[in-house]
């Protein structure tokens, strides 16, 4: 919203220059978001006497002028105006000035012309921003001073050049600052002077005008009110310059006199007005209404809508001619040959006006406004004020009377502040005559009762409704650096405690982070085809992904069901920009639909998700050997270690060397048949199709359900570190090629019984001395008690590991 | 085993000539010798000192001083040995020390917006906030009706709304959350006054991605409800806070602004210098706040007579640009390894 500070300085005599005016604003809730100096700049340009004139030796049309800008020497300029002429008082641009002509700057320099000297330049208007006149220099009055800045003069004139605009964030709820004398109003407040609105005859329902316009608002909630009044006569053509200063200084472009009477008037007091070319308007009747589904309708703008239903329609006697707050129709717009206006003045539903829009897709200066909620008795000021306007700039007269159709009659609304109550929210004391003050500038009409204030709500601010909406207006008003930061506060009852999943996530980080993992941060919006295809990568469970309605693009269609190919999109731009080894990790939300996860949202579920992954060299390069690329193992290593951590060794793994659409092969980890994790490697396809030169494994966790199960483990309780010295055996067992290891490990752990502590693996072998179809696994078991073992008691173990994997695998003890 | 003391110290000699007579010079040969000589299990000495029982009595003192003494030879031979090698290690002079460091993994690292994230949680950590959480779905009554955003009106223009897609018919429009503030009314629905906390999440704006926008962001949402809570509270909390993230030395004001669930509404701006501009700088926004709307508080059924409260919430990303420098919110989302490697 744009303010003018001329404008604006018309309805308040305030002190503020334009930089104060516009930090008192802001501190008092009209957020301005920047400050735009406009008109000439005329620094540097003083006023001179022509002292003589000469011709130029060597040009015809030049002339040689010595100019007096008191100084006490006199500057020749060469001039090239035929008006210029000795004793003149003319604008000079002295040396170094920069004039801005046709958008283009010019820097006056010391120069010569034609061979003679010229230190500085003889302004027309035009090279000065002051009109489009070029036919001659400018020419000053016997007022002005020489050497005095041309700025002085023109201001000593009462020539206003320049103007400060203010572009204010207002925030919704202050429709009543959509105006320039809504604006002044907190200006008055601020600066306890009072607020000049001008003064404006308003006529008395009827009169001529009610034979000429019918108004029927057959939707009186829709639109509360409807003004209506006639000018005739008028001659539709140009503004005049005040008025296209005025408008174009908010950035509003110039029309014609009767469209920019409208805008003006809005700009001034808030209310949108339309004007209707009156001989167009059918059988001399306005109706109200709501629209049918499917209607058509062309807006002045040309374009053709289809409606929907509700839209309030303003019809004359045959068809629709505008949409209520929105827009006027192309079929009774106001163009060259009008010399009849009708002119509305309404009151819009904020919230249909605002569903209507939106619908529509437009956004007007007039929706905007009614979407806010206009002042509720401004109708008949606003068009009694425009009516007036457009007859003088039209040259033409105001049909007697009104039309001011309201069905419901207006009412004003009481809200009582209680004094007690205002440092209670506030945390200061504010005067009560402070109070009062403030209240009376705003138009609240306080009235005392012993402990409360009562107010009226003035028609123009909708947006109070309770206690609480005064004591901030008093607050605003005041000033919040009134208000004096507590200098202690007490010290909550309950120390709040870092809750466990804070705590895991904190180790999870430092454990990663340890292990060369970078964190990551990826869109949670995929592109349609991209979630599908990752929809059931990792959760081995069938649930649609969640799509968005209303996106702004498609790459943001729908709800990431996975962390993986956010991870695979990282992979791909790093690996794009040159990097090999890539290692990152992502802590996030997914989302499916309907679902296996308690939710918060019925039919959506959402959990937190960790993810890693690893591809390419397994460590940095290093001079003392080659590095391996990263292979499963290196990612189950480091799940592994975690779990280790996380004290979740128990998790249960179930191998899977079938590849799905997304995965080579996998292991699915669980808890009492729950899905909790996978550790798996891409499939081929899927690391081509994202350009991905060395294999790639991740692993994923619901970190949810993961951080539940750790809270759920009871606390460590101490067990004694064993003082007795360890026994370590080795065994090289002989089994089928195909044999899973894992599967011989768990029978040796059952076999080993509470003596055995630790089962490893050093070695797996197959080649020379094995038969073919076989290999050799080395195991290194590690025996341990509350006491020294003895050999016969670890040798009767061992002999029965043996036997186990000898029965259970068909192994042989390797010679 | 025929054992008398004779016997004992021919051994005993024989032993003491091989034991000064080992060369040791390398681990693997100490470790033989420590073995054959010293072991637990199969050490020669340890064997030898488990036959004196089966000595006369009168000979077993002496027998226990010879083979002390045995053992004694052995260790001083063990200890001189391994004290050599471990002299010839370390005084090895073509040992090259510039080589770089074996390095067994890269460096990793966490996301700016997590570290930004934890210094601000930090601090109202140690300001007595406890943390809480809530679902990126939300519901229109948690994002916004409860907050106190009418039907249709234009604040919910305010932040532009991501709808997501309704599974079953006749239900209410779930959509992205637009900020974290539904978790205080998550919160306080579970709960009783008084309140001391913060929410940090990601929210979810319907814009398209440009060098300023995004369509996410993370947020940290504040909430106090308590007895006497007033502004001036609020306004203690939130410079502590800003002096504690900007420094102390931060410039910083607080003006009106509005939000439907608080009234008043405030704006914390900090000044940040900008030596290239002619104004020396400009204020920065950086944060919304205000006393909870009595309707909030009612629709969650505190009563708003009795209990006041305040709340706050701040983005992550722009702070964090204005303190790294950053002028692009996409890098955050790009994850570049030369990006996240300089934090």
């Amino acid at each position: 919203m744009k303010i003018s500070y001329n404008w604006l300085s018309e309805y308040v005599a305030h002190e503020y220059s334009p930089e104060d005016l516009a930090h008192a604003l802001t501190m008092s809730g009209l957020e301005v978001e920047e400050i735009l100096h406009l008109g000439p700049s005329l620094d540097g340009v003083f006023v001179g006497r022509v002292v003589s004139v000469r011709p130029h030796p060597n040009a015809d049309r030049l002339t040689l002028c010595d100019i007096d800008l008191g100084t006490g020497e006199l500057i020749p300029i060469v001039c090239g105006a035929p008006n210029v002429a000795a004793d003149q008082r003319v604008p000079v641009a002295t040396i170094g000035t920069h004039l801005i002509i046709d958008d283009k700057v010019l820097k006056i320099k010391k120069s010569k012309i034609r061979g003679q000297t010229s230190m500085g330049m003889i302004c027309a208007e035009d090279e000065l921003g002051l009109s489009d006149d070029h036919s001659g220099i400018m020419v000053l009055s016997e007022n002005a001073v020489i050497g005095e800045p041309l700025l002085d003069y023109m201001e000593r004139e009462g020539k206003k050049l320049n103007d400060t605009v203010l572009d204010i964030a207002i925030t919704p709820n202050r429709a009543d600052a959509t105006s320039h004398i809504g604006v002044a109003r907190d200006v008055s407040a601020l600066q306890n002077v009072p607020l000049k609105r001008p003064v404006i005859t308003i006529p008395s329902d009827g009169g001529e005008t009610t034979q000429r316009i019918k108004v029927d608002i057959e939707c009186p909630d829709m639109c509360r009110r409807y003004a209506a009044m006639i000018v005739t006569g008028i001659k539709v053509g140009p503004s005049p310059a005040w008025l296209k200063q005025r408008l174009e200084a908010i950035e509003l472009r110039s029309i014609n006199n009767v469209v920019d009477a409208t805008n003006y008037v809005m700009n001034e007091c808030g209310q949108p007005l339309h004007a209707f070319d009156y001989d167009r308007i059918a059988e001399q009747r306005i109706v109200v209404r709501e629209s049918v589904k499917n209607e058509e309708f062309t807006t002045l703008d040309g374009k053709k809508h289809l409606l929907p239903e509700g839209v309030v329609l303003i019809c004359d006697g045959e068809r629709p001619v505008a949409i209520g707050g929105i827009m006027g129709g192309e079929n009774s717009e106001v163009d060259e040959t009008t010399s009849n206006v009708l002119i509305e003045g309404a009151w819009f539903c904020p919230s249909r006006t605002r569903k209507s829009a939106r619908a529509l897709g437009m956004s007007t200066d007039a929706s905007y406004r009614f979407e806010r909620g206009v002042d509720t008795d401004s109708q008949a000021w606003a068009t009694t004020r425009v009516a007036a306007l457009i007859a003088e700039l039209g040259g033409g007269s105001v049909t007697p009377g009104i039309v001011d159709a309201h069905p419901h009659p207006l009412t004003t609304t009481r809200v009582d502040l209680r004094v007690a109550r205002v440092p209670k929210i506030l945390g200061i004391r504010i005067p009560r005559r402070d109070i009062l003050r403030i209240l009376t500038s705003l138009g609240f009409d306080p009235q005392e009762a012993c402990d409360t204030i009562s107010c009226t709500v003035p028609s123009y601010r909708p947006d109070i409704h309770l206690e609480i909406d005064l004591i901030e207006e008093i607050a605003r008003i005041y000033g919040f650096r009134q208000i004096k930061a507590q200098q202690s506060a007490p010290l909550p009852v309950s120390v709040p405690v870092t809750r466990p999943i804070d705590l895991l996530r904190e180790r999870v980080h430092a454990y990663l982070n340890g292990h060369g993992f970078r964190e990551i941060y990826t869109n949670s919006l995929l592109p349609d085809e991209q979630a599908l295809q990752f929809s059931q990568a990792v959760t081995a469970a069938d649930y649609p992904p969640v799509r968005t309605l209303n996106a702004v693009s498609r790459s943001m269609a729908t709800l990431r069901p996975s962390l993986l190919p956010g991870m695979l999109n990282v992979m791909q731009h790093n690996a794009n920009h040159g990097r090999r080894a890539l290692r990152f990790y992502e802590l996030g939300h997914v989302f499916h639909l309907s679902g296996h996860e308690a939710a918060f949202i019925e039919n959506y579920s959402e959990y937190e998700v960790l993810l890693f992954g690893i591809s390419g060299p397994v460590r940095p390069q290093s001079w003392d050997g080659s590095i391996p690329l990263a292979d499963f193992f290196d990612i189950k290593g480091d799940v592994e270690k975690l779990l280790s951590l996380l004290n979740l060794d128990f998790l249960q793994m179930e191998p899977c060397v079938e590849p799905t659409d997304i995965t080579a092969h996998h292991i699915t980890l669980s808890v009492n048949k729950k899905w909790i994790g996978t550790i798996a490697r891409l499939s081929d396809e899927i690391q081509a199709a994202y350009d991905l030169p060395d294999p790639v494994f991740f692993a994923t966790f619901n970190w949810t359900r993961l951080a539940l199960i750790c809270e759920e483990q009871p606390a460590a309780v101490y067990s004694p570190v064993p003082r007795y010295p360890v026994v370590e055996r080795d065994i090289a067992m002989v089994v089928d090629s195909q044999q899973p290891v894992g599967a011989m490990i768990n029978k040796i752990r059952e076999a080993g019984r509470k003596l055995l502590k630790n089962v490893d693996i050093f070695d797996i072998y197959t080649g020379k001395g094995i038969a073919p179809g076989k290999k050799s696994v080395a195991f290194s078991l590690r025996f341990g008690a509350n006491r020294t073992l003895r050999d016969q008691e670890i040798d009767h173990v061992v002999q029965i590991i043996v036997t186990t994997l000898s029965t259970q695998f068909d192994a042989e003890l390797r010679a | 085993m025929e054992t008398n003391l004779e016997y004992l110290k021919t051994v005993a000699a024989t032993f003491s000539e091989e034991i000064a007579g080992a060369e040791l010079d390398t681990p693997a040969k100490s470790e033989e010798f420590r073995i054959r000589f010293l072991g637990q299990r199969r050490g020669v000495i340890p064997k030898l000192f488990k036959t004196i029982p089966d000595l006369p009595k009168q000979d077993r003192r002496s027998a226990g001083q010879l083979l002390n003494a045995l053992r004694k030879e052995a260790q001083t031979a063990l200890e001189s040995a391994i004290e050599q090698y471990r002299v010839k290690v370390s005084n090895a002079s073509d040992i090259d020390l510039t080589l770089p460091g074996r390095r067994s993994q890269w460096a990793g690292s966490r996301h700016p917006i997590t570290l930004a994230l934890a210094k601000i949680t930090d601090i109202f950590k140690h300001m007595g906030f406890a943390i809480a959480e809530g679902p990126e779905i939300e519901d229109d009554w948690h994002n916004f009706s409860a907050l106190n955003f009418p039907a249709d009106h234009p604040a919910r223009d305010m932040q532009d709304t991501l709808f997501v897609e309704e599974p079953g018919e006749g239900r209410a429009g779930a959509m992205m959350r637009t900020h974290t503030s539904p978790v205080q009314i998550r919160t306080m629905m579970a709960g009783e006054p008084p309140f001391r906390l913060i929410a940090p999440g990601r929210v979810f704006r319907n814009e398209a991605i440009t060098y300023k926008s995004y369509c996410l962001f993370h947020q940290v949402e504040g909430l106090v409800v308590d007895q006497g809570v007033t502004m001036a509270d609020l306004k203690h909390t939130l410079s502590g806070f800003a002096r504690a993230f900007f420094g102390d030395e931060v410039k910083m004001r607080f003006r009106p602004s509005y939000f439907p669930f608080t009234e008043p509404s405030g704006e914390v701006d900090i000044w940040w210098d900008l030596p290239d501009r002619p104004e020396g700088g400009r204020w920065m926004e950086i944060l919304g706040s205000g006393m909870v709307h009595p309707n909030v508080l009612e629709a969650v059924g505190i009563d708003s007579e009795r209990y006041t409260g305040y709340a706050f919430g701040m983005g992550i990303e722009r702070p964090a640009m204005l303190r790294y420098g950053i002028d692009d919110i996409r890098i955050f989302y790009e994850n570049d390894v030369r990006f996240l490697a300089q934090f």
